[in-house]
């Protein structure tokens, strides 16, 4: 099972996704990216069924994009990016054949200067949280967080919380999930940060 | 000759019946059984997916038999001796059947043991562990120890594998012999030694909090709060965990009990205490 | 359990007082064991003397609040005025059996005071649009069942609005204290002919 985490600070939304990329009984990569630039200050990261996942993203991203396109290079608003997500899934679970993709957007509101964290699933159950995961990586890390979050935490703190989650998954999730890569959604845009 | 005139007579060409006393003959032979009753098997081939049918909530919604499940409980080594924490919920499908639980059996002034999965199963077998340590002690003039106790444990429930009993429980101890033990034990016949177990449906959420803040070191009072820290993240979290926590102490000298504690007053002190929960207004 | 009407767990109440009514709903959302959120409020306004409560699947919940927002603002262009609690009921009738062979997993509430008489107006829903007029309160979500009971055992005709808050609020909690999937806290409205209050009531949080 992938790992999707997400973090929300006071000044930007931190977002892991485990490399690993598993199919079967055997782990075909180990640096895979479970993320999309949806535009300048909204990631996605998913996790769910094989195929559905990146079509999915992608076809979300390129909505996206046409949107501002259209519109004069205006820029989608967090909320916007997740209900426009939301509706998607929404309308596709009635469908023959629906996309199985549980997701995080985490975004950061220019306007309002404020971060956000969406936690969206396959059915398109939609809710704003200040931390959130996917798949059995919530099972473990969601007390953790629930003990440790502050409000006013920022960038550094959330990284530092996020290793201590990482710290318990690698403990006690039965398969190795090759680490995460980390990115950080803040005023200036979206950025890959080491763990060290 | 004999076995050819069985074959005939009319009770051996009942398979059914013929598959009960088998079921009936393999287990009364066990000695430690013998001062349990007889437990009735259904008169069915598969007592396993009978049971399944009619208990069993996640393969079956509409299953009219709701079993008591859903718990967290955990216990763990250090310094000190042994803590034993568990929560206090019994539920049946969503219906939360109970709050006041109790789920620490006092085998002896030595001994506890933890109760998750059937409410049933583990209090009845628990206590009859409990009678079987006596025994012990009767016939051996000194205490049992936690290996024999857990693996008297562990045997009988592996006689009854894949019939459906559904037990995860901890028997913890403290003897001359081992200092303080841990051993879980399940139904499908696991027996682990260890210094850290949390079982049931909440476990993940204890251990999420117990992994981050345990050291050998910690101090009695130190170790009683991680353990009723770590029950509350769970009760928190996971829907099927609630009510209170207990907490036990074991050290040389026995067990003492450090009372049971409401979650509804619990969570608002530890809140406001460590200004954690943030997410949580009021 | 893969009943969509008890994934993410959720209840909701409604009760009619002296002309007023009150119409409260808890805060969990989760997924089946998980919380997830302790913020998910299943009761939303349209017009100033007029709620809905939507408990069920979570994703629905959205999905109609956002239909009948679309549809309760239409209407108000349309006729220059909010729409009534009963004309309002029928919408949501409407709506829900236009998905009769496919339908949203909700079970819909409606509480409200008449725009000019102030006539208390309070109603329930299957998931597919049959209507259950009441004339003292109505349940719905995962602590239905709790809910009655309460409800049986509480309820009496006529309260004054602070007694009907008291009534509502010890029903929906302590019914909600027998239900694993509901909780997490709790919202309550009443609703008055001139005033609308929201209290939000602490809960316990396990």
């Amino acid at each position: 099972m992938d790992i999707i985490l997400g973090i929300r600070v006071q000044d930007a939304t931190i977002i892991a996704t485990s490399k690993a990329a598993t199919r079967g009984i055997s782990i075909l990569k180990d640096t895979d990216d479970k993320t999309r630039e949806l535009n300048a200050h909204n990631l996605i990261a998913y996790t769910g069924e094989a195929g559905d996942t990146v079509q999915f993203a992608e076809y979300v991203q390129a909505n996206i994009q046409l949107y501002s396109m259209r519109e004069n290079d205006i820029e989608l608003s967090p909320l916007a990016t997740a209900s426009f997500v939301r509706n998607q899934l929404a309308t596709s679970i009635r469908s023959r054949k629906p996309y199985q993709v549980n997701c995080l957007i985490a975004g950061y509101d220019t306007k309002k200067d404020q971060p956000t964290l969406n936690w969206i699933d396959y059915l398109g159950t939609q809710v704003e949280l200040p931390y959130g995961a996917h798949g059995y990586a919530g099972f473990y890390t969601t007390s953790l967080l629930d003990k440790h979050y502050r409000k006013d935490m920022v960038v550094d703190d959330g990284l530092k919380l996020l290793k201590l989650c990482l710290k318990e998954l690698e403990t006690r999730m039965p398969i190795d999930f090759k680490g995460v890569y980390v990115k950080v959604v803040d005023k200036d845009g979206i950025r890959s940060v080491e763990l060290d | 000759m004999n076995t050819i005139s069985q074959r005939f007579t009319h009770a051996n060409t009942n398979d059914v019946a013929n598959e009960i006393n088998t079921v009936h003959d393999s287990l009364s032979h066990k000695q430690t059984l013998e001062l349990a009753p007889s437990i009735s098997v259904p008169p069915i081939s598969q007592p396993t997916d009978f049971l399944r049918a009619h208990t069993d909530d996640a393969s079956n919604p509409d299953c009219k038999i709701k079993i008591a499940h859903g718990t967290t409980t955990l216990a763990f080594r250090f310094q000190g001796g042994i803590i034993v924490a568990v929560d206090s919920r019994a539920t049946a499908g969503n219906w939360i059947a109970s709050q006041t639980v109790n789920k620490v059996i006092r085998i002896n002034p030595f001994l506890l043991g933890t109760m998750a999965g059937g409410a049933a199963d583990c209090q009845y077998w628990e206590t009859w562990l409990g009678t079987q340590c006596r025994l012990h002690e009767l016939r051996e003039k000194e205490r049992i120890s936690v290996a024999a106790a857990s693996k008297i444990l562990s045997n009988l429930v592996y006689e009854y594998k894949g019939m459906g009993l559904s037990m995860g429980t901890m028997v913890c101890g403290h003897t001359k012999k081992e200092g303080p033990a841990i051993y879980y034990v399940d139904s499908d016949g696991t027996r682990l030694k260890g210094d850290l177990f949390c079982v049931g449906s909440g476990q993940t959420f204890a251990y999420g909090v117990l992994d981050s803040e345990y050291k050998w070191d910690l101090t009695v009072e130190e170790a009683l709060y991680l353990g009723k820290r770590s029950i509350l993240a769970a009760t928190h979290r996971d829907a099927y965990s609630g009510g209170s926590i207990n907490l036990y102490h074991i050290n040389e000298q026995g067990w003492t009990y450090h009372g049971n504690h409401n979650v509804g007053d619990v969570f608002w002190d530890i809140r406001d205490q460590e200004q954690s929960f943030v997410n949580v207004d009021g | 359990m893969s009943d969509p009407f008890s994934i993410n767990g959720g209840s909701a109440v409604a009760m009619v007082g002296k002309d007023c009514i009150a119409i409260a709903s808890d805060l969990r959302l989760g997924n089946q064991s998980l919380g997830v959120s302790n913020n998910f409020e299943k009761i939303f306004g349209f017009g100033d003397k007029c709620f809905l409560g939507l408990t069920g699947l979570a994703t629905d919940v959205l999905t109609l609040k956002e239909t009948f927002r679309f549809k309760t603002n239409l209407y108000k262009l349309r006729e220059e005025r909010s729409i009534e609690p009963e004309t309002l009921a029928n919408l949501v009738s409407s709506t829900l059996y236009e998905r009769r062979f496919g339908p949203y997993f909700v079970s819909p509430i409606v509480a409200g005071l008449g725009h000019k008489d102030n006539k208390p107006f309070i109603c329930g829903f299957d998931s597919i649009g049959c209507i259950d007029f009441a004339k003292d309160f109505i349940v719905s979500g995962t602590a239905s069942d709790q809910l009655y009971g309460m409800c049986e055992s509480l309820y009496e005709p006529d309260l004054e609005p602070e007694q009907l808050f008291e009534t509502i609020s010890q029903a929906l909690l302590n019914a909600v204290d027998r239900d694993a999937l509901s909780g997490w806290g709790a919202v309550v409205y009443i609703v008055t002919k001139d005033k609308v209050v929201k209290r939000v009531l602490k809960t316990r949080q396990d």
